[in-house]
């Protein structure tokens, strides 16, 4: 039996061939099977941001600042989502879009842009929607929102300005209508932007912007 | 001193003392007007200004601006006289010809050269909008100076400018530490003081007076409402990979533990075969 020690080698090797293959094709397999949830699931990709103005929805809410000085919100809470996140304000990252905080957490507010509570123009907003290290952002769900669910944000005073959703849309990023998302002027409303659509990982974003318009709740 | 003045003037807002005399043109006819800054920066002279032989501002204090104010488009006959003179006769202090676009933003300074003789130079104002996050800094050399060095935080920013000279910067909106320095040094002749540069606008800072004596100082308007949009929103996820979609990194883990073991393995079988 010389070839014995051989044989067993070879055995041997065969196995650990073998149990190389299954610990390589078994977790893809696991992976693979894992459903991937829906992102910010939002209404059908819309043309515009909505312009009409609801009647009950004219009157500064209470606690309106100065638009020259906005007062920094801290807290956002969307009751309908159980989302209650922390606010920081965030400015303009290198490549001259608003900057997000890399907290997927915490929510930015666009602090050139106009506050909640200010009596002119649009407060921004936005928070990431997910992230592999993370898990899931604050504004995950943000798609889920439907008109006339209650947001409410905590000024940095101690006031509290509510909304109301007036409508969710979404966009091809690159078709985002910039100017009415960060309109300085115009009726006061707060508007909320995260992320949607597939991932391209070769530009490692999402394809969509979801937004979500509300506006001063009088009621 | 100079601090205060650099303090007091930067973001100044201005008074409509110059409009009652000025605003000729209905405002419905933006067009057809030009918009209009004056800077009195010539030292110890109190002036009356006359446009087209009509008073426009009176006692008009050195060191101060005024505007904006609306012109009708075209040629303007702009005379300054001592504060105390009578009327718009006789022969003025400084004159000079404007030809005001429709639609331009200008601003006339009166000043003195580098020699100390008093002038006037009219400059044109970049009002066009400025990148998110920015603010626009416009310097003017208008004094009796040689040519100087802004320094922002001890750096030189602007160099080399000369009397009659501007130049404009697009800087991230905050606060800077600005001071002027002669060229090529850092010693300050104005300032350091904090500026604060407000996101969306344009300063424009002009450095009056004779370095003689010690009487330079700046004169400053701020024209807001120039801001630009950002470009996006890149809420995505900030590592670069969504939570649920792409391998993961155990998947990275196994699967290179798996592929060594196959790798040895088959070194092994390949061995084991030669015998």
């Amino acid at each position: 039996m010389t070839s014995a020690p051989g044989h067993r080698t070879r055995s041997g090797a065969l196995v650990g061939l073998l149990a190389g293959l299954v610990l390589v094709l078994a977790p893809i397999g696991v992976w693979a099977a894992t459903p991937a949830p829906v992102v910010a699931a939002a209404s059908p990709v819309a043309p515009a941001l909505p312009s009409a103005i609801p009647v009950a929805a004219v009157v500064p809410p209470v606690g309106s600042t100065a638009p020259t000085a906005p007062e920094p919100p801290v807290r956002i809470r969307l009751p309908a989502l159980g989302v209650d996140a922390p606010v920081a304000p965030v400015g303009i990252d290198d490549r001259g879009r608003m900057a997000v905080p890399l907290d997927v957490a915490t929510v930015g507010w666009y602090r050139f842009g106009s506050g909640p509570g200010a009596t002119a123009g649009s407060a921004v907003l936005s928070g990431h929607v997910d992230d592999r290290e993370q898990g899931y952002g604050a504004f995950h769900k943000l798609g889920d929102l439907a008109p006339g669910d209650p947001v409410t944000v905590d000024l940095a005073g101690g006031g509290v300005v509510a909304y109301r959703v007036e409508a969710v849309s979404r966009f091809p990023k690159t078709d985002l209508p910039v100017g009415e998302v960060f309109a300085r002027d115009g009726a006061p409303r707060l508007t909320l932007v995260t992320c949607g659509g597939q991932f391209d990982y070769r530009e490692h974003g999402y394809t969509e912007n979801v937004v979500v318009v509300a506006r001063p709740d009088v009621s | 001193m100079r601090l205060n003045h650099l303090a007091r003037h930067a973001g100044l807002a201005v008074g409509g003392a110059l409009a009652l005399a000025l605003v000729a043109a209905p405002a419905a006819v933006a067009q057809e007007t030009a918009t209009v800054y004056v800077v009195h920066g010539v030292p110890d002279t109190p002036v009356d200004v006359y446009v087209d032989g009509k008073r426009a501002i009176d006692d008009f204090e050195p060191g101060t601006s005024q505007g904006p104010v609306q012109l009708p488009a075209g040629p303007h006959k702009l005379a300054l006289f001592a504060a105390d003179a009578a009327d718009g006769s006789g022969s003025p202090l400084l004159s000079a010809d404007a030809d005001l676009p429709a639609g331009g933003n200008v601003t006339v300074v009166a000043h003195l050269d580098e020699g100390g003789n008093p002038k006037i130079t009219p400059f044109v104002n970049d009002v066009s909008s400025v990148p998110a996050g920015q603010a626009r800094l416009v310097v003017r050399h208008t004094a009796a100076a040689p040519a100087v060095d802004v320094l922002a935080g001890d750096k030189p920013v602007i160099e080399g400018l000369s009397n009659g000279q501007e130049k404009a910067l697009e800087v991230p909106a905050g606060s800077v530490s600005a001071a002027v320095a002669a060229a090529g040094t850092t010693d300050p002749v104005i300032g350091p003081a904090d500026v604060d540069l407000k996101e969306g606008t344009a300063t424009f800072v002009q450095a009056i007076g004779k370095l003689d004596g010690g009487k330079l100082s700046l004169v400053s308007f701020t024209v807001s409402d120039l801001h630009s949009s950002p470009s996006g929103v890149p809420s995505g996820a900030p590592s670069g990979a969504p939570a649920d979609g792409g391998a993961p990194a155990w998947l990275l883990v196994t699967t290179l533990a798996g592929l060594s073991v196959v790798a040895v393995s088959a070194v092994r079988l390949r061995s084991a075969a030669r015998r």
